[in-house]
């Protein structure tokens, strides 16, 4: 990519970023909005791990561990988490961190459905409504996309 | 330490954590650093020692302070990310984006608080 294109979203020069990130492999919104959902993945399948393991009949710590490491879902867990985080570098390096960052929010939504369907985990109305909030500030944010920034 | 002041310490420091990402991820000038380059960059390496510092001094917050009041401070990190942010890195903030950054620290503080 260009040498100065990085320098340009620092200053958020209305209609010049998506010009100069167009070249790029993948979009910003694929980086965070793909961040933001492998991280929720990798904390769900990390519960999975823990709970699946978790009727082994292993007394020692070393068994415990062996059991999470080679007998359950948690490393899957751990690398799809990581996965996420490259991808929210990505993300970061081409978007105003004030705009991307409160976008992770979105992780308590994803996670708190994904623990209701998957392990029957109760949500609460006032969750509901935490929710409910956190989803239209994400919608607000995404007003500033459509003007061209940030 | 006490558990407030490492509670509040690890707010700062998880939003000081974003910023230097930020700041590793973007310089002023040339091109954006990738590979090698990038995982020994200064502020990428502060960007993962403030990560792991602020999650042990949230470990010391929680052993004493209750969880249903240290969580929801937890959603203050966004608007601090957004100060910092003004601050260190220059970023303009309009008027919806405030807004919006409220309005997510609310709804993530309700989530908590209703946990």
């Amino acid at each position: 990519m260009a040498a100065d294109a990085t320098m340009d979203t620092q200053t958020a020069v209305p209609g010049l970023d998506e010009k100069t990130f167009a070249r790029d492999k993948i979009s910003w919104q694929a980086a965070a909005f793909g961040a933001i959902g492998l991280a929720a993945c990798g904390h769900l399948i990390i519960k999975q791990g823990l709970v699946s393991a978790a009727h082994l009949t292993a007394s020692t710590m070393g068994e415990k561990l062996s059991a999470y490491l080679f007998h359950s879902v948690l490393p899957l867990g751990l690398f799809i988490y990581g996965i996420g985080t490259l991808l929210w570098i990505r993300a970061v390096a081409s978007r105003n961190i004030s705009f991307l960052y409160p976008l992770t929010a979105l992780n308590y939504v994803v996670v708190s459905i994904g623990g209701k369907v998957l392990f029957n985990e109760a949500i609460s109305t006032g969750r509901w409504i935490g929710i409910a909030v956190v989803v239209l500030g994400v919608a607000l944010l995404q007003v500033e996309v459509k003007e061209g920034r940030p | 330490m006490t558990p407030a002041a490492a509670l509040w310490i690890s707010i700062v420091l998880g939003a000081c954590a974003q910023v230097f990402l930020k700041r590793g991820v973007s310089p002023r000038t040339g091109a954006r650093p990738t590979g090698m380059n990038l995982l020994f960059s200064p502020w990428v390496l502060a960007w993962a020692g403030c990560f792991v510092l602020a999650t042990l001094l949230w470990l010391i917050a929680l052993s004493k302070i209750e969880i249903s009041y240290a969580f929801p401070l937890l959603s203050l990190g966004y608007p601090v990310v957004a100060i910092f942010s003004m601050l260190f890195l220059k970023e303009r903030i309009s008027l919806v984006r405030w807004v919006a950054i409220l309005v997510v620290t609310a709804g993530v503080a309700i989530i908590w608080r209703a946990s």
